[in-house]
């Protein structure tokens, strides 16, 4: 049995398993399992936006209160339906996730999770004090979800809709992560840098994620309302996001399922804490808490990656992944529109007086310089000579104080980086930002998130799979390209530093670029690399790929590039063809500290 | 709103301030050494107020029981590592530090339980015998996993914190309880207004502990071995510094300052078993104003909570919170603009 | 022949061994209050009530009375599940609790769906022409307050001021005050709110204090309940200071201790029982009540809250009684029924609290006879009629 059938059948399982637990199971049990599958969208979205966007919120049961008050008001008040008070809910709560995200977002760090407490904290008290939301007693007698003639009063008829909701979700959630927009949310815990060198916003990314996760918290508040027939404030306080937030970690935050297994771990034993515990004490019930935190502090200890990260981890070890490479179907597939390159000798990159003062420190003082297409062009200097600010000076990483850039003839002083990415500038960098976790292929994909367009509604209804299939030709063209074909599956995590460098390069040739700029691509590399690495440059080269390089190790650079530009204190010491510059005494002195 | 109004509420909300910056230096300084958010701080202050409250009432307080506990779980944990290291000749040393020690204290408040034992040595009493729980409770629980990430440390925190006030209902049950004054009388401030002696003592305390706090971290050797490790953990190591023993050091410190917070507010503010929790969130909130690490910014935000707090609650006393957590959000906003945090990349899950 | 013989004994011995299976079904009471939590001040006094009312009355007509008793840790969610975990997994007679609005209506809403009687505790925001299957032994918030506005008229109050819980308790207060000031000419100034976990009502009370009211009602319960009296106390309020029946605890004492001196506040007459005239109605079971409580809990009761459910085990011994005699078995949907229908049908029993009369259409069954005002002199409450 190989890995994806074995995969297969065990997803079979499982479906069976809750197929048949209502059938089998007394009506209590049922009970606790639509609850049990309620809490579990809200801990998916937190996998989603904790786990995938490494953003802490601590603010899903708000958003779930938000949904569950706006279908309680419109079914109670105004009589609807409660499918149309589901509309409501979504709508009402994905403004609210849009205003709330697009001011916190911003926030970095340690001030997110801050602020979705705020946030948490100021809706519940929002509720308890509106005299239309019936303030702290709430809203009773909200109708029961009704399909045709048949009401969902029932607990097994209401846990067809809920787990058929919570499997929707899940597929759709795994949907978009396995898309072009999911590759940004994986990428944002790389850094917003990382996500504008692609032509990704990596607020914008964010946000959207956010809104994803808010809106299956407004589903999950939907059934709760019409599940439970009364609201009111106090399950939507800030402990209760707490709640949430447990039950994804100790589900395990690597993992889609994580989620499921999280809420159904801390439903299920607190029940069973429920029935045992006063058996052996009378003071049960304020014991119950103690063990629970008790033996839950015990299980994070023991499987630090939540439940499901211990069970995959098991599962990898007893049956290692095969890589299955579906070779046949990338072949057939039609090439992404590539850019026309421009014409040999056409300027593409022009420095024109660049400066950049840190306070009374210049770095970079009136530098200037061109690249034309179809050459390599090496920006070298000692340490200190301002390289790297400069190199962030021009793909716009850093602000200028001072000068201008053109790329393609266009200015572009003072625009974004993504912008100026999504112009045709790709771009490496000098620690690499690569995603440990995900494979060769994925991230080398993430270099072609501007070429296509599906966004996360496309994504998640698997409406782009003539896209994807195109990309992912695209970036195993470029695997074929460096020769790192045969290891596109395994995780980028496992490569060594040399070689990340390399599929560093592989990534910003997906995004097919007009320039490519280099970020010290030697550092570290051993002899044989710098080797490798000077053919694979020199190939690009007569390819039409432009290229500009920075680097200090100077034997390299003189061997590979066509023209020299020298830096030394922020300022252009010389310019010219590697031998010309080789004898030129500034450069001797500035290299050797003395003419030699 | 009239002049001697907003005196009072200013002195109120400078009260409150200074728990409020008490409890964000003690929570700056665990998290700065160890990454993890003790989010339990407030619990042990609950736990001294409440067990001063429990001798006044004249009963032994179960705190005790809880410390004896602890402790022989910290004996048991150290003592099976260092089996595990084979390190068989330090078991008996680990034994006493960790079983025997803490259950000085024990024995101390054992002893201060008895009729006729003057007030200020149940005051003593009730905040040494605290002093142990923060570390024992870290040995137990987070030094075993120092290496995880800091989301996974915030949600054992989390989890203490529950396990923590649930042992408090079990102790103290659900009533909470006020202390005696530590120190009567009042103050004329001029122009008609008064604050009572304990708010003075409160105030002093918070300026004085701050000032210790200060000499402590810059004129001694342990204070910048604290510092060294906030700073930079493996280069702390390289130095000789032993990141574990500073870790307990400022988990002890951070106990000490709870304890002292809990006795100097139980006279003023009915204490519960869970009052720990929303004490110890707004501190919080002045901490991050101080950006976890700094402390005059963590005074700042300490005092701004406080105002805000007293002045909301006369505006608004039933949205009193959602004014003081929803001002946060400019706040937060201006300080993350102003000061650029880099473009870090964010810590992987750990699998 | 031998097949068929030995078939028909067991046959027999099976039809004989039925019926006495099922006359030996005990009643079973399934509790729900929280036991846990920011209304475990009223829980657990609850579950010691229903303790010594199980010692007092252990079976009714010969079968035994079970006990299950859960712990919602004050979220209304957990209550739903616990009451339906009641109904299905323990198939329960009757349910009782919680201890807080929004848990007694989501009980409510299980009680309704799933066809068992409840018995509430405390009041609940639901309207007895709604859901039938409901009642509860407190005293309408109404009928309390009515007493304490008749005081105030009494001691020549013309403005209150309002400060209570910003929770439904602090809510039911206030519409309650609200509906009967005017008609005693008397204003209501303010509406000052406070969470239970606030540790300073000082902007609250300085507000009030500034409007100079004649008098201050408070809408909280236990001891957070005691903040506003010791607030007004340190800003020097001359004015009388009422309360309600939920302040009536032994905790609210300690901690209010001088600034509570004179509080005057309504509450069952079972917390002045040995005060009252010898041929009160309640006064005899009230003192029965008091001893089983010493008995079974090994200290006295002081609290309000226990006597409710002492009064809840009553009402239900009573229906149950009578809907056993009607001959349906504990256990099934037919005896549910039956014992609704007794419990709606409830004529003058004496609790401890008041006298009971139930009714289809209303959820409250308390007269006059529920209610006296107290007065809190040296740490002990005495009557103050």
């Amino acid at each position: 049995m190989n890995a994806t059938s074995r995969r297969r059948a065990l997803v079979v399982l499982v479906v069976a398993a809750f197929a048949i637990a209502p059938l089998v199971g007394s009506r209590f049990t049922v009970t606790l399992l639509n609850d049990v599958g309620i809490a579990a969208l809200v801990a998916l979205g937190l996998v989603l936006l904790t786990g995938v966007g490494g953003a802490t919120s601590f603010g899903q049961a708000a958003f779930v209160g938000i949904a569950a008050y706006a279908t309680a008001w419109l079914t109670t008040v105004h009589g609807a339906s409660p499918w149309l008070g589901l509309v409501f809910a979504l709508v009402i709560t994905g403004i609210c996730a849009l205003v709330i995200g697009a001011v916190t977002l911003r926030l970095g760090g340690h001030y997110l999770p801050l602020s979705t407490i705020a946030g948490g904290i100021s809706i519940a008290i929002v509720f308890g004090n509106l005299e239309s939301l019936g303030r702290h007693s709430g809203i009773a007698g909200i109708p029961a979800i009704r399909i045709g003639p048949w009401s969902l009063i029932d607990p097994r008829a209401a846990y067809v809709l809920i787990w058929i909701l919570v499997g929707a979700s899940l597929l759709f959630a795994r949907n978009v992560l396995d898309s072009r927009p999911g590759r940004a949310m994986r990428g944002l815990r790389g850094g917003a840098t990382l996500l504008a060198s692609v032509g990704a916003d990596a607020v914008r990314v964010r946000l959207s994620l956010f809104v994803v996760a808010a809106l299956l918290a407004a589903i999950a508040g939907w059934l709760y309302a019409h599940k439970n027939r009364f609201v009111s404030p106090s399950p939507f306080d800030v402990r209760a996001s707490i709640e949430y937030l447990l039950m994804a970690v100790v589900g395990g935050l690597g993992q889609l399922a994580g989620a499921v297994v999280g809420a159904a771990v801390v439903l299920l034993l607190k029940n069973a804490l429920q029935d045992v515990l006063p058996l052996l004490s009378s003071g049960a019930a304020q014991i119950e808490a103690v063990v629970f935190a008790a033996l839950f502090i015990a299980l994070l200890h023991f499987a630090r990656a939540g439940l499901s990260g211990w069970a995959v981890r098991w599962w990898r070890r007893r049956w290692p992944p095969a890589s299955a490479v579906d070779t046949a179907a990338l072949a057939g597939a039609e090439p992404l529109p590539r850019r026309t390159p421009p014409a040999r000798g056409t300027r593409i990159l022009e420095v024109d007086g660049a400066t950049k003062r840190f306070g009374g420190l210049v770095a970079v003082d009136r530098v200037g310089f061109v690249v034309d297409a179809g050459e390599i062009v090496g920006l070298i200097g000692p340490n200190g000579a301002g390289k790297s600010t400069m190199f962030n000076l021009l793909t716009c990483t850093l602000p200028m104080t001072a000068g201008r850039v053109r790329f393609l003839g266009r200015d572009v002083t003072g625009r974004a980086q993504k912008e100026v990415a999504r112009m045709g500038l790709a771009r490496t960098f000098q620690h690499v930002k690569l995603r440990p976790q995900m494979s060769l292929l994925d991230n080398v994909a993430l270099g072609a998130y501007a070429r296509t367009g599906a966004g996360v509604l496309r994504a998640g209804f698997r409406l782009d799979r003539g896209d994807e299939l195109r990309v992912r030709a695209e970036a195993w063209r470029q695997l074929e390209r460096i020769g790192l074909v045969q290891r596109a599956h395994e995780p980028a995590g496992s490569l060594p530093l040399g070689t990340q460098r390399v599929l560093e390069i592989a990534r910003a040739l997906a995004a097919d670029p007009v320039l490519l700029v280099l970020d010290e691509p030697a550092a570290g590399l051993r002899r044989r690399e710098k080797d490798a690495l000077a053919a694979l440059l020199k190939r690009l080269r007569d390819d039409g790929v432009t290229i500009l390089i920075v680097e200090h190790d100077m034997d390299f650079v003189m061997r590979l590039v066509d023209r020299i530009v020298v830096m030394n204190f922020g300022q252009k010491l010389a310019e010219g063809a590697p031998a010309q510059v080789r004898a030129d005494p500034l450069v001797q002195d500035a290299y050797l500290g003395v003419a030699a | 709103m009239t002049w001697d109004i907003a005196a009072i509420l200013a002195t109120d909300g400078l009260a409150n301030g200074a728990v409020y910056l008490l409890a964000g230096l003690g929570l700056v300084l665990v998290f700065s050494v160890t990454r993890v958010v003790f989010v339990p701080f407030g619990d042990v202050a609950a736990f001294a107020a409440l067990s001063l409250a429990a001798f006044e009432a004249g009963r032994t307080p179960p705190t005790i029981g809880l410390v004896a506990t602890l402790a022989a779980l910290a004996a048991a944990t150290e003592v099976a590592s260092l089996a595990r290291r084979g390190e068989t000749k330090r078991i008996a040393r680990a034994v006493l530090l960790w079983g025997v020690l803490p259950l000085v204290p024990c024995a101390l408040a054992w002893l201060a339980a008895r009729p006729g034992v003057p007030a200020p040595l149940h005051v003593a009493s009730a905040v040494l015998l605290v002093v142990p729980i923060a570390p024992l409770v870290a040995r137990v629980v987070f030094q075993p996993i120092s290496d995880a990430s800091v989301l996974v440390l915030l949600i054992v925190a989390l989890a203490l914190h529950f396990l923590l006030s649930g042992l408090g209902l079990l102790f103290f049950g659900p009533e909470g309880s006020r202390t005696q004054p530590l120190a009567g009388g009042t103050l004329a401030l001029g122009g008609g207004v008064t604050v009572s002696g304990q708010v003075v003592l409160m105030v002093l305390a918070a300026l004085v502990l701050s000032a210790l706090f200060f000499l402590f971290f810059e004129r001694t050797v342990a204070g910048k071995a604290l510092r060294a490790t906030a700073v930079n953990r493996v280069g702390a190591r390289l130095v000789g510094i032993r990141p574990a023993r500073t870790a307990l050091l400022a988990y002890g410190a951070a106990s000490l300052l709870a304890g002292l917070i809990g006795v100097l507010i139980a006279p003023v503010t009915t204490m519960y078993y869970d009052s720990g929790f929303i004490i110890g969130l707004k501190a919080f909130v002045a901490a991050i104003v101080g950006g976890l690490t700094s402390y005059p910014g963590t005074a700042i935000g300490a005092l701004a909570v406080g105002l805000v707090e007293s002045f909301a609650s006369f505006w608004s006393g039933a949205m009193k919170d959602a004014i003081v957590f929803s001002l946060l959000i400019p706040v937060l906003l201006l300080r993350s603009f102003a000061l650029p945090h880099g473009d870090e990349a964010e810590e992987e899950i750990d699998t | 022949m031998k097949l068929t013989r030995r078939a028909a004994l067991v046959a027999a011995a099976a039809s004989l061994a039925l019926p006495a299976a099922a006359v030996a079904a005990d009643l079973k009471v399934g509790v729900n209050v929280a036991l846990s939590g920011p209304n475990s001040s009223l829980g657990i006094p609850y579950s010691k009530g229903m303790q010594a009312a199980l010692a007092y009355k252990g079976e009714i007509a010969g079968r035994k009375i079970q006990l299950i008793l859960l712990d919602d840790a004050s979220d209304p969610a957990a209550a739903a599940r616990n009451a339906r975990k009641l109904v299905d997994e323990d198939k329960v007679d009757v349910l009782m609790g919680s201890s807080g609005v929004p848990s007694s209506v989501a009980i409510a809403q299980v009680a309704k769906e799933t066809k068992t009687p409840m018995i509430g505790l405390s009041p609940i925001a639901i309207d007895g022409a709604d859901n039938n299957w409901v009642v509860t032994v407190a005293q309408p918030t109404q009928l309390m307050v009515d007493a304490v506005v008749d005081r105030m008229k009494a001691n020549g109050v013309k403005t209150v001021a309002y400060i209570g819980f910003s929770d439904s308790w602090g809510d039911l207060v206030y519409d309650a005050l609200m509906k009967a000031a005017p008609s005693r000419g008397i204003k209501v100034v303010s509406n000052e709110r406070y969470a239970r976990s606030d540790q300073s009502v000082t902007g609250q009370v300085l507000k009030i204090v500034a409007l100079h009211p004649d008098a201050v009602m408070t809408g909280g319960s236990g001891t957070p309940g005691a903040l506003p009296f010791l607030a007004l106390a340190e800003r020097g309020f001359k004015g009388g200071v009422y309360g309600q029946h939920g302040l009536i605890n032994p905790d609210f004492i300690r901690v209010a201790g001088a600034s509570g001196q004179g509080a005057l506040m309504p509450t069952g007459p079972v917390i002045v029982a040995e005060q009252l005239p010898d041929n009160y109605p309640t006064k005899k079971i009230a003192l029965d009540f008091r001893r089983e409580f010493q008995k079974v809990n090994g200290a006295p009761t002081t609290d309000a809250f226990s006597a409710y459910s002492f009064d809840a085990w009553m009402v239900f011994a009573d229906a149950a009684e009578r809907a056993l005699k009607k001959g349906a078995e504990p256990g099934t949907p037919a005896f549910r029924q039956a014992l609704r229908d007794a419990i709606m049908s409830t004529k003058e029993v004496v609790g401890t609290h008041g006298v009971y009369n139930f009714k289809d259409g209303n959820i409250y069954g308390v007269d006059q006879r529920a209610r006296v005002i107290v007065k809190l002199d040296n740490g002990a409450w005495k009557l103050a009629q």
